[in-house]
């Protein structure tokens, strides 16, 4: 199936290897057709409506005006996006009112119906299927904590649970990883707030590390820029605040599928990760003998990960 | 305390004042918003959610449009999935601050941000990061930049940083939105 692919701002800089691989990922998937929307605009983030309540819903509409011309559901890879526009869909189909004042500012598209608007974890996961991702080298070794973050499924009626939701754990066992459980899964990173209350967002994100740290895992999956990027850019600076050393890759989701799927690894932009994951690879799908049975942990170190600052 | 009437519902008030009522008239003070609150346990509000929300039930405007609350809210709407009442409370913070800047409350470091974040939007048709980091710290902090620097390298080196802005080719029509709503709108 075709879908108009809507990448938003960070995809083309911060979040450059999320864009990427799951453009590799979509080419060999069966089932997805990733088709960009010529001349997309940005979807206002979380400024818009502090500026102007009907900002973000005209501003997505001009991107799903453009998806309706194509004729497709939309994907957009950004939980900031897929909220604001997945928001504004249902806000616009339910109030012609608005939806009238809006389209009488867009020159050039008009609105009619608003199209679905989907994150891609929901098309891999409730479309296409985990099983029928063809996984050629499988992640054994992989300890890997799914990270939703907040708008993933916040606010309610998406395509997961807002308090435990299970999509990216089904995939990441799946491509042969281990989903680790861990309750903070679903705790916001902070990312809306970094640049204007950076120490608390800082805060926010060192709590999101140090129990994916306790709770096991060797790397953490996300599906969204803003959480892997105060994650992995930032992570110095949580390991200082928790006053313990993480050294924990933060793949997109993606890029994981990638790994799996065997996929050309230029194409996943995994040199673009701030905290390299090669080290991980070499122990696992890269080792000669695969994955070892178990891999080392001190007790102690993962105890200390729980104390606060 | 003053008791200002002017958040409460009232033949002129605006469609966001409205919502804003409406909604927090629902609320019975439980504290499930507090609670699943990320931002207020990592200390970085003056008032818990719950705090706004009865502030507002009774009339307490200047407090609650002059807080730090409305400002560090993170958007995660972690407390509006909870709210046993349906409270968009997450919407409500967001229409608070869109009061706040309306009605010429000091909230320098948000003003900056949110309105340098949609000026770019509106002159590039998409976000291009590094003005926005320039221009904010230029306007709140100069000093930051020091700090910012090792932060910057590393996103050179990574190729995170896009150095000229994308140019949709449709930023007039882009920027009709953003005329539309203004003299149109509220």
């Amino acid at each position: 199936m075709k879908y108009a692919y809507y990448p938003g701002c960070s995809q083309e800089s911060t979040a450059e290897e999320y864009n990427h691989s799951l453009q590799a990922v979509a080419r060999r998937l069966e089932g997805i057709d990733l088709v960009e929307i010529e001349d997309w605009n940005c979807c206002g983030a979380t400024p818009a409506a502090t500026v102007n309540p009907a900002l973000p819903h005209a501003l997505a509409a001009r991107n799903l005006a453009i998806a309706e011309e194509m004729g497709m559901e939309m994907v957009t890879p950004c939980a900031a996006c897929y909220k604001n526009i997945r928001k504004a869909s249902h806000v616009l189909n339910d109030d012609p009112d608005l939806l009238a004042r809006i389209n009488a500012t867009l020159d050039g598209h008009q609105l009619g119906v608003a199209p679905r608007v989907r994150h891609p974890l929901d098309v891999v996961v409730n479309t296409i299927g985990v099983d029928n991702v063809p996984v050629e080298r499988p992640l054994h070794g992989f300890k890997v904590a799914s990270y939703y973050g907040c708008l993933i499924t916040r606010p309610e009626g998406g395509f997961d649970d807002p308090e435990r939701p299970q999509s990216m754990d089904r995939l990441m066992e799946a491509l042969g990883a281990e989903a680790v459980e861990w309750p903070y899964k679903t705790k916001c990173c902070g990312g809306a707030i970094y640049m204007t209350t950076e120490a608390i967002s800082m805060r926010l994100s060192a709590d999101v590390l140090a129990h994916a740290k306790a709770a096991g895992a060797n790397a953490v999956a996300v599906g969204c820029p803003f959480c892997q990027l105060l994650l992995d850019l930032y992570q110095d600076k949580l390991e200082a605040i928790k006053g313990t050393s993480f050294d924990m890759p933060i793949f997109f989701f993606s890029q994981l599928m990638g790994l799996a799927m065997g996929l050309d690894r230029k194409d996943l932009g995994l040199e673009k990760l701030v905290v390299p994951p090669f080290e991980l690879l070499a122990q696992t799908i890269d080792a000669p003998d695969g994955a070892p049975e178990k891999p080392k942990k001190k007790r102690a170190e993962k105890l200390k990960t729980w104390g606060e600052a | 305390m003053t008791q200002q009437k002017a958040i409460r519902l009232g033949a002129e008030a605006s469609a966001e004042m409205r919502f804003i009522e409406e909604e927090v008239a629902l609320c019975y003070q439980c504290g499930t918003c507090s609670g699943a609150c990320p931002v207020a346990a990592a200390g970085g509000m003056d008032y818990t959610p719950r705090a706004i929300m009865r502030m507002i039930q009774a009339g307490m405007e200047q407090e609650v449009l002059s807080s730090q609350t409305i400002w560090t809210c993170a958007s995660c709407y972690a407390c509006a999935v909870r709210c046993p009442r349906d409270i968009e409370i997450t919407d409500v913070m967001t229409q608070l601050r869109n009061i706040a800047l309306e009605k010429g409350y000091k909230a320098r470091r948000g003003k900056v941000y949110n309105q340098g974040f949609m000026g770019i939007v509106r002159q590039h048709g998409r976000m291009w990061e590094p003005r926005l980091v320039v221009q904010y710290n230029l306007l709140t902090n100069p000093l930051n930049f020091l700090g910012l620097a090792p932060i910057g390298l590393k996103m050179i080196r990574k190729g995170k940083l896009r150095f000229l802005p994308d140019h949709p080719k449709g930023r007039s029509e882009i920027r009709g939105i953003f005329d539309g709503l203004e003299g149109g709108g509220e």
